[in-house]
C-alpha cells in the first residue's frame, strides 16, 4: 500500500526528526531573545541571532484549526480517508503553531480549541512522525 | 512619478478556446493566443520585444520568440508562485519594462495542457512524489498536500472567527457559473448551478466542497502591453495600468496554509497602495475580477482588498446577488471567471477586465470605467486597478 511522503532531514531539520525518534518535539530556542521558532531556519525570526539551542518542548495544544480530508488525491491517502489534518497551536508559546494529523479520533469529534497531546507514529520507512490525538 | 500608475496600457488581448484536452502542444496554445493578441492590437513581430512568464509555464519565451519570428527581446521575466501568482503578477512585470523604456511592447501570458495532463500536470491531483522536502517535509508526511486541502484550513477559521458559512462561499460559485452561462465560451456554459447544487455537490476536505474549486484546463490566454504613448496608434481602445502592486511575506512559507488570525498577508500589502495610486475608492470600481482558485479565498480577498472590514465578507456578499450582471452593483468575473469559464491561472480573468473597459464584453457592465483585478491569494499575489478611456 502506498504511503505519504517520508520526511527529508536536511541542514536545518535534523535534530527535530532526530527528536522525534527519541519520543520527543524539539524545538529551536533563540540564544538571544529566547523565542521558540517553526519551522526550522538558519537564523532567528524575531531578532536575527544566529545562536540557538534544540530543547524539548512540552507535547501539548489547541485545535486551531483543521479540515476532514474525504477526497484522496494522493495514492497513500486511498485508504486512509477520512483522516483530520490539524494545525496545533503548542502550548509552549502563543505564536508557535504547526501542521499534523489528528489519530485515535473520529472526524465528528473533532472541535476548534480542543485540546490535544502529540502521539508518535512510525512512517513506513521507519522515520517517527509526530502525531496528535484529542486529550481526554 | 513613483508608481506605475498610468504609464503602462494593455492594448491586445488574445485566447485559445478553454478544454478539457486541447490536442495540440503546450507551445502551439502559447503561440496561438499570443499571435491572436498580437493581431487584435495591429501589431507586428517587430513591434513587441519582451516577454513575461509564470515560473510554471512550460514554454521558453526564447523557442515562442523563434516561432513566432520575433526578432529580438530587450526583455524577459517570470514571476513565481504558481498559478496563483502569475497573472497580474506577469502583467506588473510587462509594465515596468516598457514604462521604464527597456521595451516598447510585452507578452505576459499562460499556456497549458493542464486537465488532459499532457504537459502539465493536474492541480487537482496531489504532488506524489514519496519523499518531502524542505518546507513540504512539514506537512506532506500528515497528508496535506493540495491546495483545497490548505485552503479548507484557512476556510476553517475564517467561519470559526467570523460566523461565515458554506453558503457564502457558495454565492461566489453561484455567481461565476451565472456569468458562464452567458458565455458560449466558457466551459461550464449550457450547465446552470443553484445554491443547492453547490450544497449538495461532495466534500473534498471539509469544509470545501467540489464546487468552491476552480476548473482544470487546457488553453492559452495573453495580453500585451505597451505605453500610452504608442497605444494611442493602435487599434483598440487602450486599457490603462490605474495601479499595480505585488505583495508577499514570511507567512507565505508555508505554500497555501495561510495565517488567517494576522491582518497582514499577501492581498494587503499587495493592495495596501493601489487606491491611492489609482486616486480612487473602492465605490468607484464598476466590476470585480477576483481569482478564484477557491471560493473562501475570493470571500477573503473582498475583505483584505477593503471592500468591507475584516469578518465582514459574509455581510459584504448576502446572498450573492450583487455580484449578478445585469442588475448586481459589483458584477464579479464576468466570463466565469477561474470556476467556471477556464482555468487559464486568471489571465482569462484579465482579458475579460479589458473586453469590459473597452466596452466589448458579452456581459458589458454599463460604463464600466475601472475594474479591480486580482492574482491567487494564499500564495504571494498581485493585484492591478485598469481604467478605461472615459
Amino acid at each position: 500500500m502506498s504511503t505519504f511522503p517520508k520526511p527529508v532531514p536536511d541542514y536545518g531539520s535534523e535534530p527535530f526528526w532526530a527528536g522525534c525518534n527519541e519520543g520527543v518535539l524539539r524545538f529551536q530556542r533563540c540564544a538571544a531573545c529566547q523565542k521558540l521558532r517553526w519551522h526550522p531556519a538558519p537564523i532567528c525570526t524575531y531578532c536575527q541571532a544566529e545562536d540557538c539551542a534544540w530543547e524539548t518542548i512540552p507535547g501539548t495544544g489547541r485545535i486551531h484549526t483543521w479540515t476532514v480530508i474525504t477526497h484522496p488525491v494522493h495514492p497513500g491517502a486511498v485508504g486512509k480517508v477520512p483522516y483530520v489534518v490539524v494545525e496545533i497551536a503548542l502550548d509552549a508559546q502563543s505564536d508557535l503553531r504547526m501542521i499534523s494529523r489528528l489519530v485515535e479520533c473520529a472526524p465528528d469529534e473533532v472541535t476548534m480549541a480542543a485540546p490535544v497531546e502529540v502521539v508518535f507514529e512510525a512512517h513506513p520507512d521507519g522515520q517517527q512522525l509526530p502525531l496528535f490525538r484529542l486529550r481526554r | 512619478m513613483n508608481s506605475i500608475s498610468d504609464r503602462a496600457c494593455i492594448v491586445g488581448i488574445g485566447h485559445t478556446e478553454y478544454s478539457k484536452d486541447s490536442g495540440r502542444s503546450e507551445l502551439k496554445l502559447a503561440c496561438e493566443a499570443i499571435s491572436a493578441a498580437m493581431r487584435d492590437a495591429g501589431l507586428g513581430p517587430g513591434d513587441v520585444d519582451g516577454i513575461a512568464k509564470y515560473t510554471m509555464d512550460n514554454n521558453d519565451p526564447i523557442e515562442i520568440a523563434r516561432c513566432l519570428g520575433l526578432p529580438s527581446l530587450r526583455f524577459f521575466g517570470e514571476v513565481a508562485y504558481g498559478g496563483g501568482g502569475g497573472p497580474v503578477g506577469t502583467v506588473m512585470l510587462a509594465a515596468m519594462a516598457v514604462a521604464t523604456g527597456q521595451a516598447k511592447a510585452v507578452i505576459a501570458f499562460r499556456a497549458m495542457n493542464e486537465r488532459s495532463g499532457r504537459g502539465t500536470p493536474r492541480f487537482g491531483q496531489a504532488m506524489v512524489a514519496d519523499t518531502a522536502a524542505g518546507p513540504m517535509s512539514y506537512l506532506a508526511p500528515y497528508g496535506l498536500f493540495s491546495p483545497a486541502q490548505m485552503v479548507a484550513l484557512a476556510a476553517r477559521r475564517h467561519m470559526h472567527l467570523y460566523g461565515t458559512e458554506s453558503r457564502h462561499f457558495g454565492a461566489i460559485a453561484v455567481a461565476c457559473r451565472h456569468h458562464a452561462n452567458l458565455n458560449p465560451d466558457a466551459m461550464m456554459h449550457g450547465r446552470p448551478m443553484t445554491i443547492d447544487d453547490h450544497q449538495s455537490s461532495r466534500m473534498i476536505s471539509d469544509p470545501l466542497r467540489l464546487l468552491d474549486c476552480c476548473l482544470e484546463t487546457d488553453g492559452g490566454a495573453a495580453v500585451i502591453v505597451t505605453t500610452p504613448e504608442r497605444a494611442r496608434d493602435l487599434r483598440q481602445k487602450p486599457v490603462f495600468m490605474a495601479a499595480g502592486g505585488l505583495g508577499g511575506g514570511g507567512w507565505n512559507n508555508r505554500f497555501m496554509v495561510r495565517d488567517i488570525d494576522a491582518l497582514d498577508n499577501e492581498a494587503t500589502v499587495a493592495g495596501r497602495r493601489l487606491f491611492a495610486d489609482a486616486g480612487i475608492s473602492h465605490d468607484d470600481i464598476d466590476v470585480l475580477f477576483l481569482y478564484d482558485h477557491f471560493t473562501p479565498m475570493v470571500l477573503m480577498q473582498l475583505e483584505e482588498y477593503g471592500f468591507c472590514a475584516r469578518g465582514e465578507a459574509k455581510d459584504f456578499i448576502g446572498d450573492g446577488s450583487r455580484f449578478l450582471w445585469p442588475h448586481g452593483d459589483l458584477p464579479l468575473n464576468t466570463s466565469g471567471g477561474n470556476l467556471s469559464e477556464g482555468y487559464l491561472h486568471g489571465m482569462q480573468n484579465i482579458i475579460e477586465a479589458v473586453r469590459q473597459l473597452r466596452g466589448t464584453a458579452r456581459t458589458q457592465v454599463q460604463d464600466a470605467r475601472y475594474a479591480f483585478v486580482t492574482a491567487g491569494n494564499a500564495v504571494p499575489t498581485s493585484a492591478m486597478i485598469l481604467r478605461g478611456e472615459a
